[in-house]
Parts: structure tokens; sequence; C-alpha cells
């Protein structure tokens, strides 16, 4: 496998990656993993690094991916090789968007857009909240509604709840207290 | 005025007549000018991309403080366009809605910055991470950190929501279609293509009339194609 060969596997997983960088990873498995590349539990511990770590998933897993098996250049290809698809296709559609944006027809299928997309978009925090402050299989297990949710957890959540409606701190705030918050206490 | 810009060499300069002016002064300012507006999109997704933990979503709030309620770059509409957008073209939303943004700013140029920028945070902490702390994510005190940041998260999350929520279910079609858009992919594991695909349908079924006659589309019906 050479450099050149990396670049055009991450190149069509990013190509193919619809709908978000879990996509991505079962791509890569198929990829990476499927050609005995990386074994599954070097790439299952890369996934959960990529999880603990900031930036988008799917970057996180490229730039570790290419790290791994050509040091920084690997990585460098790699995280390139998976964003160009999209950069090209954003800027083409952007380009036009604005002359699109004023037709009916568009305003139209926006109007329907914009409502899928927010629901979408909540259930995204409904899957960060039943990861987060619910603990159903505890709950599942014994049956107690004691064990429904992590109490400091939920103690967290409806404190920062009521401070983020109250004060308007910028969110990285929030989430730095919420990292001390649990490290003491989670 | 989203997409609107033209992407010039140096936007916001006339570059024709500096040439021969003998200018030299602007001929180094224009792009000093141009280069510190680069500097600051590249920064704003720096600092977005090295704060969002997990998917793409949940840069949201963050993406809804910086860039529609400080920067007024854009507004809560446009967001959620580019995040339907991002959903329904190849690519990873974080770095979709990025290019968009950076585009609508400063062109192609604007795009490319943006993205790099969205990136870069990625690229630095994981080839950190793989050289010296290979087994970081077994750590406990880090475990217990990301619980914590996932709670706030979630609190950011529906705040984030609910804003957006009150500019986008704007009636009861709309609300209906964003409850069954949640109960399809929260309940039942409909792909996001899906939804993404038979919402704007609903939109053209609902709101479409090729001919404006009702209040739905506000451009000039006579020149639209029938269909």
């Amino acid at each position: 496998m050479s450099l050149i060969q990396l670049f055009f596997i991450f190149f069509y997983i990013g190509a193919f990656t619809i709908g978000g960088g879990l996509v991505a990873i079962t791509f890569m498995q198929q990829e990476i993993v499927g050609r005995g590349l990386i074994s599954p539990e070097k790439f299952y511990n890369m996934v959960a690094i990529s999880e603990s770590t900031p930036g988008p998933i799917g970057i996180n897993m490229a730039t570790y991916i290419g790290y791994r098996m050509f040091g920084v250049a690997g990585g460098l290809v790699t995280t390139v090789g998976t964003v160009l698809p999209s950069l090209i296709v954003i800027l083409l559609i952007a380009r036009y968007f604005g002359k699109f944006q004023d037709k009916p027809l568009v305003k139209a299928a926006f109007y329907g857009l914009r409502a899928g997309t927010t629901g979408m978009i909540a259930v995204a925090a409904w899957q960060v909240i039943t990861i987060a402050i619910l603990t159903l299989p505890e709950f599942r297990k014994s049956g107690s509604l004691a064990d429904a949710c992590s109490w400091p957890a939920l103690g967290l959540f409806v404190g920062v709840f009521a401070f983020s409606q109250r004060f308007s701190w910028h969110p990285v705030v929030f989430i730095a207290f919420g990292a001390l918050f649990g490290v003491i206490f989670l | 005025m989203a997409g609107g810009l033209t992407p010039g060499l140096f936007p916001g300069n006339e570059p024709g007549p500096l040439a021969c002016s003998g200018g030299t002064f602007f001929r180094i300012m224009a792009p000093m000018n141009a280069f510190r507006e680069y500097i600051e999109l590249f920064l704003v997704f720096f600092r977005i991309g090295a704060v969002t933990f997990g998917g793409g979503l949940a840069m949201l709030p963050i993406l809804d403080r910086d860039l529609i309620q400080r920067r007024k770059w854009m507004t809560s509409e446009q967001l959620v366009d580019y995040f339907a957008i991002g959903q329904a073209t190849p690519g990873i939303v974080a770095v979709n809605v990025a290019t968009f943004v950076g585009y609508n700013r400063k062109g192609v140029r604007g795009g490319i910055v943006s993205t790099a920028g969205v990136v870069a945070p990625s690229l630095i902490v994981i080839t950190l991470l793989a050289m010296f702390l290979d087994n970081f994510s077994e750590i406990l005190w880090v475990q217990r950190a990301l619980r914590g940041i996932n709670v706030v998260v979630a609190v950011l999350l529906i705040s984030a929501v609910w804003r957006m929520g009150r500019k986008t279910l704007i009636d009861w079609i709309t609300l209906l279609a964003g409850i069954a858009a949640f109960v399809a992919i929260a309940a039942f594991n409909v792909s996001g293509i899906i939804v993404i695909v038979s919402s704007a349908l609903l939109g053209i079924a609902v709101k479409y009339r090729p001919r404006g006659d009702r209040a739905g589309g506000s451009g000039r019906a006579g020149e639209e194609d029938p269909e």
C-alpha cells in the first residue's frame, strides 16, 4: 500500500460518506480492517480515542489511521483525502445556491427541509441524553427507578440548564465546567 | 445575500487601477487586510473544531453562539439550511458547514481556509496522542471528564434545538414534520437521507405553486418552469 493508494481510499470514503462520521467509520472498517492493514482491536481503540478527543470523529479517525501507517505525512494525506470530495461538492453547491435559493421550488423544499432537519438535530440531542444521563441497561436489570439515571449527571444537567438560561456565557465555559465536574463526581 | 459574493483575488479591493497607479503601499496593504480576514476565518473554525467532541452536531451550539449571535455572519435559517445540505451531500457535516460559511464570507479561498481551520485541531491532537499517549481513552479521569462534557453538550444541544425550532417549526405542518422526523429516526432508525428527501418533497407538496398564485412563493411567477 503506497501513500497515493491510501489517499484514494480516503477520498473514496469521503465521497461516499453521506450523513455523518459514524457512516465514515463503517467505511473505514471495511476498507482498512477488511484489507488487514490494521487489526480490529487496534481499530476499536482508535475509535475510542477519536470519540474522546476534540474534532469531528471522522476526521480524527482519518488522521489516526494515516499516522499509524505513514507517520505525519500519512495523517495529512488521509485527512486531505477525506475532506477533498465534500470541499469540492460544497464549493460547487455554495456557488450556485445563491442563485437558486429564491426560486419558489427551492423555497418550498427548504420549508419542509428545515423542519425535517430540526427533527434530526433533536435526535442528536436525545442520543446524547441517553448516553450521558440515563442508565437504561441498569434500569432494565434492576427495575428500580433509582437506577434509571445517573443522579450526579442529572444534577449537573439541571444546574447547567438553569445557569445557561440565566447567564449567556460562551458554551466553552460550560463545557470546561462539565469536564471538571466529571473528573470530580462522575 | 448568501452565496452572492464574487470570489475575487483580494475581495473588497479593486485590483485593476491599483496595478498601474503606482500605489505600492496599497498593493501591499490590500493583501494584508484580506489576509487578516482569512486568519480570522481560520481561527474561528479552529476554535470550533477544538471544542467539538463527538459528532458534527455537537458543534451546533458553538456555531450558534460564534457565528449567529456574536458575529452575525449568518441567520439561524441559513445554518439549518447548511446542515440540511451537509446531511444530504458527501462528507462530514461539520466540514461541510465550515466550507459553506467560509465560501459565503470569502469565496473559494475562504471555503478552503475555514475547512483547514476546522480540521487542524484534529490533525494536531491526534498526531500528538498517537505519538505519545496511545492509551489516552483508557485513562480514568479522561473518561470522567468526557462524561461531564457529554452532559453539558446535551444541555447546549437542547437549547440550540429550541432556538432553532422557533425559527423552523413555524406552523402545524412543520411542527408535525419535525416530530415525524424525530420519531422516524429515534424510534424506527430510518436513514437520514430518506428523512431529508421526504421532508423536501413535503415542503414542495405543501408550499409550491408553479404560477405563484399563493403567498408561498415570492419569486417572479413568470420566470419559473412549470415543473
